[in-house]
């Protein structure tokens, strides 16, 4: 309705101190200096995020630390809705987005924010990223999804489980299937689910790669054995740890 | 002719009426949901009988947004860069009465104050009266800035309901009256142009 001013100023960018708000953020919710830390882990659908999450919770656990969890679509509040978005096929993409940014918002209020005040680690299963990603890939405009996502605060650490689209398919094939939405269906990309859960993971993973640099994403290549990706993660994370602020211990 | 409302969306109803009914909304939550509703609707209430030529009545519009969502402390650049696929409305009228007059009215409707409608999340007061006082106090005068920012037609709604649907229809007329030439005389340029 109206133009957006300064774009990109507002919004989501990677010139952004970590644990600071990346654009106007949330005026009654100051959080300078809070102990806690964010560590994003990001990547597609079937790279083992909540594996990773799992592995590096207990060991950051028995080092003392307090460790919170949070994931895309997890909060009380939207979880229900937006299951029953997704199983009817009234979404579209601006809803689609908001949704999420709703469900994201209501995450950062009640779990990220107090955790980072308390001094805890947050895990994040998918970050804004997924959202940008998912967004990019259903052409919504670039600067009205960052600026959405203005009140979001920049993660201290982002690792990318990156994967090609082969080894992705196979997976996901192995697994669980092909899902709806996964496969990007309602893009109308291809008739058939595998044509279209192609189509949508490529331009996905396009999208991730787009913000990789920007956002300084630590990229860990999905293929590896789940020990040898823990191990690295667990080695810069560490080497994080020491360099920063101390971070509550229990 | 069609008409839509503020928060009337299937979509989001589940979840506005879930977190309404807990208290649990914040600002942030609550401004985000009624824009999904609001994203919902324009899609498939209000473009589709724009694009048939027919004229959309809303009852409230992303103003609301702005003026309530300003004063419950969200930033008012990024709620209205939010809204920034909205179409722009051809006429926006505020009915504008003083804070007293809507207590007056709210109490002799005797019913239960609503929870965010009397602003009672803000916790400025445990009263209900006086939190819808001092909160919907504050929405007004952000409709006052409002005006000025997007050029809101005002009509003084202290008057009675013909009075003010007098003010109105005439304010429709003349706007349509206006928007009649503006075609007649935009059709030969369109003429033109294919040519």
């Amino acid at each position: 309705m109206s133009d957006p001013t300064t774009p990109l100023e507002n919004g989501a960018q990677g010139a952004v101190t970590p644990g600071t708000y990346y654009g106007y953020g949330i005026p009654y919710l100051t959080i300078g200096g809070y102990p806690g830390k964010i560590i994003a882990i990001e990547g597609t659908d079937g790279v083992g995020r909540s594996t990773q999450i799992r592995l590096l919770r207990e060991w950051l656990e028995v080092q003392g630390y307090g460790v919170i969890e949070t994931g895309w679509t997890r909060s009380a509040l939207m979880q229900p809705t937006i299951d029953l978005a997704k199983s009817s096929n009234t979404l579209n993409k601006l809803t689609f987005a908001l949704l999420y940014a709703t469900d994201f918002a209501d995450r950062l209020e009640k779990e990220v924010i107090p955790a980072l005040k308390a001094g805890f680690i947050v895990l994040a299963d998918r970050y804004i990223f997924s959202a940008l990603a998912r967004a990019g890939v259903r052409a919504i405009d670039r600067t009205w999804t960052r600026n959405l996502y203005g009140f979001a605060i920049a993660p201290h650490l982002v690792f990318y489980l990156k994967i090609d689209e082969r080894t992705l398919i196979r997976r996901v094939l192995e697994s669980r299937g092909m899902n709806f939405w996964e496969s990007g269906m309602d893009l109308k990309l291809a008739d058939d689910i595998h044509d279209s859960f192609r189509a949508y993971q490529r331009a996905l993973l396009r999208e991730y790669n787009s913000m990789a640099d920007e956002f300084g994403f630590r990229v860990l290549d999905a293929k590896r054995k789940i020990d040898a990706i823990q191990d690295e993660l667990r080695r810069q994370i560490a080497e994080f740890l020491a360099e920063s602020e101390p971070v509550t211990r229990i | 002719m069609f008409v839509t409302e503020w928060n009337s969306s299937a979509l989001v109803k589940a979840a506005t009426k879930a977190g309404k009914k807990k208290n649990a909304l914040t600002p942030m939550t609550f401004s985000l949901l009624h824009a999904t509703d609001f994203a919902d609707r324009l899609l498939y209430n209000i473009i589709p009988p724009l694009k048939a030529g027919m004229i959309v009545l809303a009852d409230r519009y992303a103003y609301t947004a702005f003026a309530r969502d300003t004063t419950r402390g969200v930033d008012p650049r990024w709620v209205r860069e939010l809204y920034s696929f909205a179409v722009r409305p051809d006429l926006a009228v505020y009915f504008r009465v003083p804070i007293e007059v809507s207590v007056d009215r709210l109490l002799a409707r005797r019913v239960k104050l609503k929870f965010y409608e009397a602003g009672l999340d803000m916790g400025w007061s445990t009263s209900p009266v006086e939190s819808f006082r001092m909160f919907q106090g504050r929405v007004l005068e952000e409709y006052d800035r409002l005006v000025k920012e997007f050029g809101l037609d005002v009509i003084d709604a202290s008057g009675s309901i013909t009075e003010q649907q007098r003010a109105f229809r005439k304010l429709v007329t003349k706007h349509l009256a206006g928007a009649a030439e503006e075609v007649e005389t935009e059709t030969p340029e369109t003429v033109d142009a294919a040519r």
